[in-house]
């Protein structure tokens, strides 16, 4: 029966109606969202930028909008967000990530823009002048360190490194370790034992702290001291059973089971080594010269800490990477490429740059700029002299573009906690990993083709 | 004749509006076409929102439980039911959902147990009982992010002062935050919130007739047995609808992820074992593992399972919750 004029419609058109609504709605706020995220004005001169708060300041947006001419719009990074926004084909100009572990992931599933010849027609970021931790944001499809440029580091250090409080060290009478030689990994975990302070079951000082910036570049990083490599040639596999991988393992698993420093079974609530670093808790922190920056704004802890340099195997070689190299990258979907790669630039080599380079938190990525680095006090020039020299040491370790390290992370830390407690052996984990993060690499690659 | 029969057409409610429509030509609406219209105009937007905000993401996510999509690879593919049948092979699906079922049926009773004793005690006459009620209910509005950081200090092995007390005792410091104490804490930190049950127990007891309870005393009850025999049963519509409200929320929490050392997303990585709930599952393959198809699953998998428990906590309540308005009285 037709519905005459003025009747009211039925439960059934009202649904249907509804559900018309409703898609129309979608497509509406669908197309408001371009309209609105993608920060691109009819100028063309509004550059989106998907950043950590504190990456771009306020008064630089300010400052860029008055020298560059450009209007910075700021996203907060969130990796729910920018994969949403990827997805929809609706990136920001230019994202935060971390070179070490993102850029192969991004590049190999083609959604991040190729920058060499941006780099080629740069005044401002000249080949000579990039320091070689930028080949973190390298990729040829297979290998990270080789190929075109993706993106660049903003700073890094060198995260096998290590801060000590002299003063926990006087206390326990154990001597300093050597500023330029490297101790063995299992002379740093002897000396974390030495200095591990308990009471009552409680921890009062920790003896060291070593837990990378993520449980996959710190496995990768050791078995590469160890003298091989966790990943396959075609990085499409890990081997935990391999004698180097498994030798970085047990070395971890030992770590953690002596509870000398923060792991998974014994948390610091604090999230990150600093807070208790700066409380005098912690007598050794594996943190690059990166925290330098927070050190060195307080005078007193200044003066008791020291760098030291990355730990190795014995008989292996002296390798000292960087984790992090956390930069920018630009989508291959970015709208306002040129005034973005302009950011870009102006981000990297100019203000923005210098401003981080005499700030302490981390290593300029150009050379040119190595001279802001602090080098006033006493301590800064002691913390200096170590880094130079580490500096000689620095290697990219390559990681698999199969996987986010979010991932790895995970499915260690899943399985883990076993062996920690000692309910497993270190080769039953070695075969546990393998299985679940293969398993992993598998479908990743399968994604990628 | 009564009055309403001498009264013309055009006195009736309305009447003008009709009038009107015919003298433009537009089509008269009946009454109750109006009351359809308008009851319609002020659904709508509900509906519009259901629609949009609930049923499509879930048509979208149930789409996605069929594929390998993991957001931006370009080569996933449909898989029919593979994530199903996976999910149904994999050990950590199966440990992470018992444990979410354990926790359901350990923190839900708690919960209303504690939410109800404590109304029990501020609807007495108490001196500032405003006061009272207030700082029971204020744990209860600190934002989840807030407890959680609050709860991470508290119970550090190291500095907390949960350990604090434990050693001033001599007795030995507990790793709170690792396993196998971490489900204690995330047990204490959902008991933290027990003023939402409080708040509106304490409104159905106020809803309990006096004069029962009178009637009770007189005839020589004890106060236990006045409470087992009137206000339970008085209460248990709404006990019914804290259990089901807040079975479905203890499914649902991420209390653990805010609980982990790392307190933001990447903290995912970071949860012990007996924290790792279902939804800390569905969030891991989500958001560490970009497996979207296959957290789809699991989340369909959930609703499906939230919705026979659901079914299945109506059925056994059926003969023992007491409704004190008739149902049928209104029909």
């Amino acid at each position: 029966m037709r519905a005459h004029a003025g009747a009211p419609p039925s439960r059934r058109r009202f649904l249907a109606m509804s559900a018309g609504g409703a898609m129309a709605g979608a497509a509406a706020l669908s197309g408001c969202a371009l309209q609105v995220s993608s920060g691109v004005s009819g100028s063309g001169e509004t550059v989106t930028v998907m950043v950590n708060s504190g990456d771009i300041l306020p008064e630089q947006i300010q400052q860029a909008k008055k020298d560059l001419g450009i209007k910075i719009v700021l996203v907060k990074y969130d990796i729910t967000k920018l994969i949403a926004m990827l997805t929809s084909g609706n990136p920001p100009d230019l994202v935060r990530g971390v070179g070490a572990v993102e850029l192969p992931y991004f590049a190999a599933r083609d959604v991040a823009e190729e920058l060499d010849p941006y780099f080629a027609r740069s005044s401002v970021l000249k080949a000579d002048d990039l320091d070689p931790v930028n080949d973190l944001w390298r990729f040829d499809g297979r290998t990270q360190g080789k190929g075109p440029r993706y993106g660049m580091a903003k700073d890094f250090s060198q995260d096998s490194m290590y801060w000590y409080n002299t003063a926990a060290f006087d206390k326990a009478g154990v001597d300093y370790p050597p500023e330029t030689d490297p101790v063995t990994y299992e002379e740093w975990l002897a000396t974390a034992e030495r200095l591990v302070q308990r009471k009552n079951s409680q921890t009062v000082v920790f003896g060291g702290s070593f837990a990378g910036l993520t449980r996959a570049t710190l496995l990768a990083t050791i078995t590469a001291s160890a003298g091989g490599s966790l990943f396959s040639d075609d990085f499409s596999r890990v081997d935990f059973t391999a004698p180097e991988a498994r030798k970085a393992l047990a070395w971890y698993i030992d770590y953690c089971r002596t509870k000398v420093g923060p792991s998974l079974i014994q948390p610091d609530p604090n999230g990150w080594d600093g807070p208790t670093y700066q409380a005098g808790r912690l007598a050794m922190s594996n943190s690059g010269y990166w925290m330098g920056g927070m050190i060195g704004a307080d005078k007193k802890l200044a003066e008791v800490s020291r760098l030291a340099p990355a730990p190795i195997f014995a008989g292996g070689e002296r390798i000292s990477a960087c984790q992090g190299g956390t930069g920018l990258w630009m989508p291959r979907g970015a709208k306002n490429k040129d005034a973005a790669w302009r950011v870009f630039e102006w981000f990297f080599g100019e203000e923005p740059a210098r401003a981080r380079a005499s700030g302490g938190w981390g290593i300029p990525t150009l050379k040119s700029l190595r001279p802001l680095m602090p080098a006033k006090e006493d301590y800064q020039k002691r913390v200096l002299k170590v880094q130079e020299n580490e500096l000689k040491h620095f290697s990219v370790v390559s990681f698999t573009p199969y996987t986010r390290a979010d991932a790895f992370d995970a499915l260690f830390n899943q399985t883990a906690p076993a062996a920690m407690n000692g309910q497993i052996s270190v080769d039953t984990l070695a075969g546990r990993l393998n299985a679940a993060i293969n398993e992993q690499l598998k479908r990743g690659k399968e994604q990628v083709g | 004749m009564t009055v309403h029969q001498v009264t013309s057409v055009t006195d009736r409610p309305g009447a003008a509006y009709a009038g009107r429509a015919q003298a433009t030509g537009r089509p008269r609406i009946s009454m109750t076409a109006r009351r359809h219209r308008a009851f319609y105009l002020f659904t709508s937007p509900w509906i519009l929102g259901f629609l949009l905000l609930t049923v499509t993401p879930m048509a979208y996510a149930l789409w996605l439980s069929f594929t390998t999509f993991d957001g931006i690879s370009p080569n996933w593919r449909y898989v029919g039911l593979g994530n199903y049948r996976e999910l149904l092979s994999d050990p950590v699906t199966w440990d992470a959902l018992g444990r979410a079922g354990l926790f359901a049926v350990t923190s839900v009773p708690l919960s209303i147990v504690a939410g109800l004793a404590l109304a029990v005690l501020v609807n007495r006459p108490l001196t500032a009982r405003g006061l009272f009620r207030t700082l029971l209910y204020l744990p209860a509005v600190v934002p989840p992010v807030g407890a959680g950081i609050a709860f991470k200090l508290l119970f550090d092995q190291n500095s907390g002062a949960a350990n604090g007390v434990l050693t001033f005792f001599g007795i030995d410091a507990v790793g709170w935050l690792a396993d196998p104490y971490a489900r204690y804490v995330l047990l204490m930190a959902v008991l933290w919130g027990a003023g939402n049950v409080m708040i509106i127990s304490l409104a159905g007891l106020q809803d309990v007739p006096r004069e029962l309870h009178e009637a009770a005393r007189i005839d020589g009850a004890s106060a236990w047995r006045a409470f087992r025999s009137i206000t339970v049963p008085l209460l248990s519509p709404v006990l019914l609808f804290q259990t089901v409200t807040g079975m479905i929320a203890s499914v649902q929490t991420i209390m653990p992820l805010l609980l982990a050392p790392l307190g933001d997303t990447s903290g995912i990585t970071t949860i012990p074992q007996s924290n790792y709930l279902y939804m800390m599952h569905v969030f891991a393959q989500y958001f560490a593992l970009g497996r979207y198809g296959y957290a789809s699953a699991l989340l369909w998998v959930l609703f499906v399972l939230i919705l026979i428990a659901t079914g299945l906590i109506f059925k056994c309540a059926s003969g023992a919750v007491f409704y004190n308005v008739d149902p049928e009285a209104k029909k």
